[in-house]
């Protein structure tokens, strides 16, 4: 009787360690694939956009030097230079971040702690839905609405404008792209602080309002932070949408709203399908500075997000 | 109670953002009606920056209108202000929507539907019968030279080339092949493929042509048109065709000139421009133009301006003329 439980425990335990090992072999290679995924396209993009610098370029090395700290970028006398593009693509997102973060933080409180349920789910299905339009869609509302408004605005304002086609446009456009973002994580993030400190706030006799900016939103920044980074990295890459309002200037930087300007990812695409050569090699340089501009600036929020957590509490 | 004042607050806030948002809404639904006002008191002669257009260095359209408007584009630069479109569609809408903007399209564009108005060019209107009659000067030909009598392949390719250019410059179905594809062409004369097929010297469509390819070099501009015109030509007759083109200066040079027996030798070669003086095209089995692609100076609709002088385009692009008053 022993001997016959211990030989079919043995069965079971060595089947069922079976098992346990292939579904850790799956998840290796899940995780696995996922990262060979993105060392894959770093190193091709670090190739590429390396090789017009090397000396070995068919046609000559384009100075380093002039592509990381040029202020003009034309492609017709073979000018490249990207420093005023980094410039304004930091100034357009954080333009879009300027209208769009207090708008979405405050819609996810309205939603999770101010609302009637009723409207609350409606509210959530509309963020989910601007969540869900492609982009192109957005672009094509920018280039046909919002340059109208931006064109009536530097009108009143006494500036013209080349259609509305404006460093302003370009932040509208994407505060209204990366709000469903924002607002949908903060959604989660605000749904998530517990209970019992809202009570604890609200039987210590503060406000509701003291109690929802106090506590609720310090307790949930880590959401919200996470939110603004994924809105950012929006804000940073969006191309198709940015392309139709955004002008492409040759010099720069753009300061003035209603001037026309030129992001990294708009000089990416410009003309990319018809190019070759110096011209199209370049954009994967471009692609690099990108990648490195989002991750500065994901740096630098995660040191804001400390500071804030550390001087609220 | 405070919950409810609270509740009621931002009640009161989000009504007051909404009439906000609404208020910021009037002017742009009025837009339209509003801005025609602003635009028409300048009418007798707008004032202000000029807003030049353009579009990236890869266009042909590009190439086209600097070409016609005697730009030097080793010598001189384009204006650093200009905006730089994506296509000939997304200059139309852009220049339409600036009443300060000028730019060039593309002939077959739709200048009604884009708000846009076509300037006459050194005092000749823009249209198909002016570009036709080379009296419309900023334009380009699309010429074409074939390889020299007997020097092709085989007869067959030889018969092949010969009834291509003649599907392609005399019928009806090579025609409009080329003029859906944005080329411009004279439809007056076109006869159907049956008619001129039987015309062609040492063509017969019975025979089976399909182990042949027809090998086009030169000019990427024509790469639309002539793909269009290869493609309708196939649906006539079965044949294989590669396209490799790297530029109007190859054209001659890989069908007559000194690369014509090398790797990349082609039986018809393509320049979108005339052929020059020492690019011999007589030596040719046949040459000639097959369309004619034609730039068109534009600005908005309500723009006073309706003549434009090729010094006047020119020192606009080149940012020497920077206001209309100037003009």
């Amino acid at each position: 009787m022993d001997s016959k439980h211990h030989l079919i425990s043995e069965a079971y335990q060595r089947r069922k360690k079976g098992w346990d090992k292939f579904f850790k072999g799956l998840f290796w290679l899940a995780g696995f694939i996922s990262a060979i995924f993105i060392i894959l396209i770093i190193v091709f993009i670090v190739r590429k956009g390396i090789g017009p610098f090397l000396p070995s370029y068919p046609g000559g090395a384009y100075p380093i030097g002039k592509f990381l700290t040029g202020f003009q970028w034309r492609q017709d006398s073979a000018i490249y230079g990207v420093a005023f593009i980094v410039i304004n693509t930091i100034i357009s997102a954080l333009g879009a971040l300027l209208i769009s973060f207090p708008i979405s933080v405050l819609t996810a409180l309205f939603i999770t702690k101010i609302a009637p349920r009723s409207l609350s789910r409606i509210m959530t299905t509309i963020v989910e839905l601007l969540a869900a339009i492609p982009s192109v869609v957005y672009g094509v509302f920018a280039a046909g609405v919002i340059v109208r408004w931006v064109d009536s605005l530097a009108a009143m304002a006494g500036f013209s404008t080349y259609g509305g086609n404006s460093l302003l446009a370009v932040s509208i456009l994407l505060a209204i792209m990366v709000f469903p973002t924002m607002t949908s994580l903060a959604i989660v993030a605000i749904n998530a602080v517990p209970r019992e400190l809202v009570e604890g706030s609200l039987a210590l006799g503060a406000t509701t309002t003291q109690t929802n900016f106090r506590v609720v939103l310090t307790s949930a920044k880590s959401g919200i932070f996470a939110g603004l980074i994924l809105g950012l990295g929006r804000a940073f890459g969006e191309a198709t949408a940015v392309s139709m309002v955004a002008g492409n200037s040759m010099i720069g930087p753009t300061f003035n709203p209603f001037n026309i300007t030129r992001t990294l990812t708009s000089t990416m695409l410009a003309g990319l399908k018809e190019t070759q050569g110096l011209d199209y090699d370049i954009r994967f340089s471009v692609g690099i500075i990108l990648m490195a501009v989002i991750l500065v600036t994901n740096l630098g929020i995660h040191f804001v997000k400390d500071r804030i957590g550390r001087s609220m509490s | 109670m405070k919950r409810k004042l609270s509740t009621l607050l931002v009640v009161l806030l989000v009504t007051a953002l909404m009439l906000v948002a609404c208020s910021t809404d009037t002017p742009a639904a009025e837009a339209p009606a509003e801005t025609p006002d602003p635009v028409e008191e300048p009418a007798e002669g707008l004032s202000g920056e000029i807003h030049v257009y353009t579009r990236d260095a890869t266009s042909g359209t590009r190439e086209a209108f600097e070409g016609g408007i005697g730009f030097d584009k080793d010598e001189e630069t384009l204006t650093a202000s200009a905006v730089e479109t994506s296509g000939n569609g997304d200059m139309a809408s852009k220049v339409g929507n600036d009443v300060n903007g000028i730019g060039y399209v593309s002939l077959t564009t739709d200048f009604a539907a884009n708000n846009l108005k076509p300037l006459n060019f050194e005092g000749v209107e823009p249209t198909i019968e002016n570009v036709l009659s080379d009296d419309y000067s900023l334009k380009r030909p699309f010429s074409y030279v074939t390889r020299a009598a007997g020097d092709f392949e085989s007869d067959e390719a030889e018969a092949l080339t010969r009834a291509f250019i003649a599907f392609i410059t005399e019928s009806e179905e090579g025609l409009s092949a080329v003029d859906g594809a944005g080329g411009i062409v004279d439809l007056s004369s076109a006869k159907p493929w049956s008619e001129v097929a039987e015309t062609v010297d040492g063509f017969d469509p019975a025979t089976d042509y399909s182990g042949i390819t027809l090998r086009t070099r030169g000019s990427t501009s024509v790469d639309k048109t002539l793909k269009a015109a290869l493609e309708a030509f196939q649906a006539e007759v079965a044949f294989e065709f590669n396209m490799d083109h790297t530029g109007s200066g190859d054209g001659f040079k890989r069908v007559l000139g000194e690369e014509k027996d090398g790797a990349n030798a082609g039986d018809i070669g393509f320049a979108s421009r005339k052929f020059g003086d020492n690019e011999t095209v007589s030596d040719g089995m046949l040459s000639g133009e097959y369309c004619q692609d034609a730039v068109v100076v534009v600005v908005e609709s309500s723009n006073p301006l309706s003549e434009i002088t090729q010094q006047q385009i020119h020192d606009i692009i080149v940012g020497q003329l920077t206001t209309w008053e100037e003009l």
